[in-house]
């Protein structure tokens, strides 16, 4: 894939407006107000649904003893043999690893970008990618992602991984909630 | 006196963030339900001036309730605007048919919601 269509996003800001302040705090606030994983689980495809536009959701864990991603829980999508590496690519993955946010056809691009838009987002704690959120077709209302997703892509890189995997955001049992389609 | 909104929908962020935008960036009142049966009961009691209603829900979904309220004669009149992930021509006819005066599809822009809301209620 070539590199004008696919843009990296890392951790700053973009101007936002106040109904984007609202889109943030609501995310937050449904994260922090989870009662368990299994909630903050359907917290993050809420978020994902309802606030970014997609129905095809992923959520690898990183095993870095291994250096592999199994999937933790889907929705809307049968992961069974995604190959993470394969779609991101080396340079995607690294820069995931690195807590910078990997977005292919992002606002901008040419057509058939709703057919294609996917994002991966690293769910990190204190720096380090623990997770990655997949998010992997967009609403076909909704044309690309744009500067706004970005804020909340770092929201939940930055604040996902508490509700999930509890305060250490380490304790990531080793079997995921299951695939829902 | 603030103008009253019933927004309904299954999904807490959905609720949440209609609260942030209605609540805190607008003049308007919120109250909210969580599935159709209970948007029915909340539109008697309440008499809100709008509903925005998702559609797919548990135990009645948005076209039903919809159709209920436009029976009753105390919610008949209530604009109703529904909000759903399927944008498709078919599905809006059929929330049409059940007597929506407007359809909006998620993700919603908050900006063009609150413009969509000023449309029927005023600033």
């Amino acid at each position: 894939m070539s590199d004008d269509k696919r843009s990296a996003f890392g951790a700053k800001r973009c101007a936002a407006g106040p109904m984007n302040d609202a889109r943030l705090e609501a995310a937050r606030k449904r994260l922090t107000e989870s009662k368990g994983q299994e909630d903050a689980i359907e917290g993050l495809r809420e978020i994902v649904a309802n606030l970014l536009g997609s129905e095809e959701i992923g959520l690898f864990r990183v095993d870095r003893r291994t250096s592999t991603f199994q999937v933790f829980w889907s929705f809307g999508i049968d992961l069974e043999n995604y190959d993470l590496l394969q779609t991101m690519g080396g340079s995607g993955l690294e820069r995931v690893m690195r807590g910078e946010c990997h977005v292919e056809f992002a606002a901008g691009d040419r057509s058939g970008a709703t057919a294609k838009a996917q994002a991966f987002v690293p769910i990190s704690v204190a720096g380090q990618t623990i997770a990655i959120l997949a998010i992997l077709r967009l609403l076909p209302q909704k044309l690309a992602f744009d500067r706004s997703d970005m804020e909340l892509f770092k929201l939940l890189s930055d604040e996902a991984a508490k509700p999930l995997f509890g305060s250490s955001g380490h304790s990531i049992p080793s079997e995921g909630p299951g695939i829902r389609t | 006196m603030s103008k009253k909104i019933l927004v309904v929908d299954d999904s807490r962020t959905a609720l949440m963030m209609s609260r942030e935008i209605l609540e805190k960036r607008t003049t308007y009142q919120c109250v909210t339900a969580s599935d159709g049966h209970e948007a029915v009961e909340k539109a008697q009691q309440e008499h809100p001036d709008l509903i925005l209603m998702d559609v797919v829900m548990p135990r009645m979904n948005g076209f039903e309730a919809c159709k209920v309220m436009r029976q009753q004669p105390g919610t008949r009149e209530i604009p109703i605007v529904l909000v759903t992930t399927r944008g498709e021509e078919s599905y809006m006819e059929a929330g049409f048919q059940s007597g929506c005066n407007d359809y909006i599809t998620k993700p919603v822009d908050g900006a063009e919601l609150v413009a969509l809301l000023q449309s029927y209620l005023g600033e």
